[in-house]
């Protein structure tokens, strides 16, 4: 139980990875709460953990009305988790404004609305020598591209580098601030990308196609959102209270390589 | 074309490849060059040579004695050995790490008190940010030189910069001989060009432009930094659905 005591907001509570995150916060002892924009969310169906709070992370009125919400329930934050997100499957020529917008609204504007009203319950949870606990999703996709998914590759260059500026700002106030960055994680939006066009991979099967990517990771596999929860627990729990500011690459070593050749 | 006349620069390893693409391309921008390697002088070699093997730290003081004062020393001379740290022998950690990491350290050592002030250009690697298969002790010493070229750019500023750039598949020897030994080397070749952006390997002269900007006036506010030049390989993601 390394979360006995601590409440937790976990915007995308609902999605692929999301719902990990809620029912392994819930083990651990958590009282949790999942936002999402639906309580079916990405993956359509229901959902056994974390009491759902409807939730646009764009919209200001609806993230101050989710926080008030927890606020008259709890009074307090510990911990919380932006894994809201959104994936367009485009270059940039074939991206839209509105799905630019749309790229940005989700991922990056609603880490910095959630965050921004979060703050004032983050502080009442860091007092006397506790601190409280921000993760933010990044990606390995902010460090180096994908093909066809240029708008999502800059939001998560965007939230990295917002995850570095709130750790030196709140970090004064008990409040850390990390990132976790997934490689191929087995999510709705991992499928979607393997069906998609934007992958340049159309007339091979699915299957084909997941078993050429897990031959390219040192591990042979991707990841489960299990795996992402793991270090989610671990960066929201006291054990991780000296560690802020940080990217956290969890991909099953994808990125520690040099492309790989057909050789 | 002259963004290096009146300076002196020591160029290792300029036999061939790389080495040579920087000696050729520091020539015609007006440096005064010498270069070494072990052995005697190549036939037809544009500029001074000296025979030395940057490993050894008594030789390259000795060498360094007798060049005196120089304005760039560009750290070139390097060797690969392909395997897995179970499979390499001492004899290999010697050979790669003697002339990739205390090589670049021998001659960095032995130059800085002589030039005063000037610019050190290293030749690490996108292999000492990234992992190649295989290459274990030639991955290492390119992250070694990386740090080094960190480590002196803090204390020997601000007369001495030191800047290191990262090559990646540059048409040499080397990158031919690991074609030859694929399944399929047109194959290989083919896939390996996929995955540069800019559809082609790099050329030593690639790498030699770089140098030339780094060592001269123009990059008189760059130092300790890694200057990744691979036609765009290394941006994108090991992973690319249309290869697979």
């Amino acid at each position: 139980m390394r979360l006995k005591g601590k409440t937790a907001f976990v915007t995308g509570g609902r999605g692929g990875i999301g719902r990990a995150i809620c029912a392994r916060f819930e083990a651990e002892g958590a009282q949790v709460f999942a936002g999402d924009l639906s309580d079916t969310g990405s993956l359509d169906r229901a959902a056994a953990h974390g009491q759902y709070v409807a939730l646009d992370v764009a919209d200001e009125a609806a993230v101050k009305a989710a926080m008030a919400h927890i606020e008259a329930q709890v009074g307090k934050l510990d911990i919380l988790v932006n894994a809201a997100g959104i994936e367009i499957e485009k270059t940039i020529e074939d991206t839209s404004l509105d799905e630019w917008n749309r790229s940005f609204a989700v991922n990056v504007t609603g880490t910095f609305l959630t965050s921004k009203h979060a703050l004032p319950l983050l502080r009442k949870a860091a007092r006397d020598g506790a601190t409280a606990s921000l993760i933010n999703f990044g990606s390995y996709d902010g460090f180096i591209a994908d093909p066809g998914l240029a708008a999502y590759c800059a939001t998560k260059g965007a939230v990295h580098a917002l995850t570095r500026a709130m750790a030196c700002d709140h970090g004064p106030e008990g409040i850390r601030v990390n990132a976790i960055c997934p490689g191929y994680i087995d999510t709705p939006m991992l499928q979607s990308f393997f069906e998609g066009d934007g992958s340049g991979a159309a007339g091979k099967t699915i299957d084909q196609l997941q078993q050429a990517v897990r031959d390219v990771h040192p591990m042979r596999s991707y990841g489960t959102p299990e795996d992402i929860a793991n270090l989610v627990t671990w960066l929201a729990s006291d054990e991780a209270r000296y560690a802020s500011g940080q990217l956290w690459v969890l991909d099953g070593g994808l990125s520690a390589q040099v492309q790989q050749m057909r050789l | 074309m002259t963004r290096l006349a009146g300076k002196r620069a020591f160029v290792t390893g300029g036999r061939q490849g790389i080495g040579r693409g920087i000696v050729e391309a520091f020539l015609a921008e007006g440096a005064e060059v010498i270069t070494c390697g072990r052995g005697p002088a190549p036939d037809g070699l544009p500029c001074a040579w000296q025979s030395l093997d940057v490993a050894d730290p008594d030789q390259v003081n000795d060498v360094a004695q007798t060049i005196g004062k120089i304005d760039i020393l560009v750290n070139n001379a390097g060797v690969q050995v392909e395997r897995t740290v179970t499979d390499s022998t001492d004899a290999d950690w010697d050979a790669v790490m003697g002339v990739n990491a205390r090589g670049v350290f021998n001659t960095c050592r032995a130059f800085i008190p002589l030039m005063g002030s000037g610019a050190i250009v290293n030749i690490g690697s996108i292999s000492g940010r990234h992992a190649d298969p295989s290459m274990a002790l030639y991955n290492a010493s390119k992250a070694f030189v990386h740090g080094l070229t960190r480590s002196i750019a803090v204390d020997h500023g601000p007369d001495i910069r030191c800047n290191a750039i990262c090559p990646g598949w540059i048409e040499t020897g080397m990158l031919e001989a690991g074609f030859a030994l694929a399944r399929e080397p047109e194959k290989a070749r083919a896939d390996a060009l996929a995955r540069h952006p800019v559809r082609r390997f790099g050329r030593p002269e690639d790498i030699a432009a770089m140098a030339v900007w780094l060592a001269s006036d123009e990059a008189a506010f760059a130092t300790g930094q890694m200057f990744t030049v691979d036609g765009g390989m290394t941006a994108a993601s090991p992973i690319q659905p249309g290869l697979l």
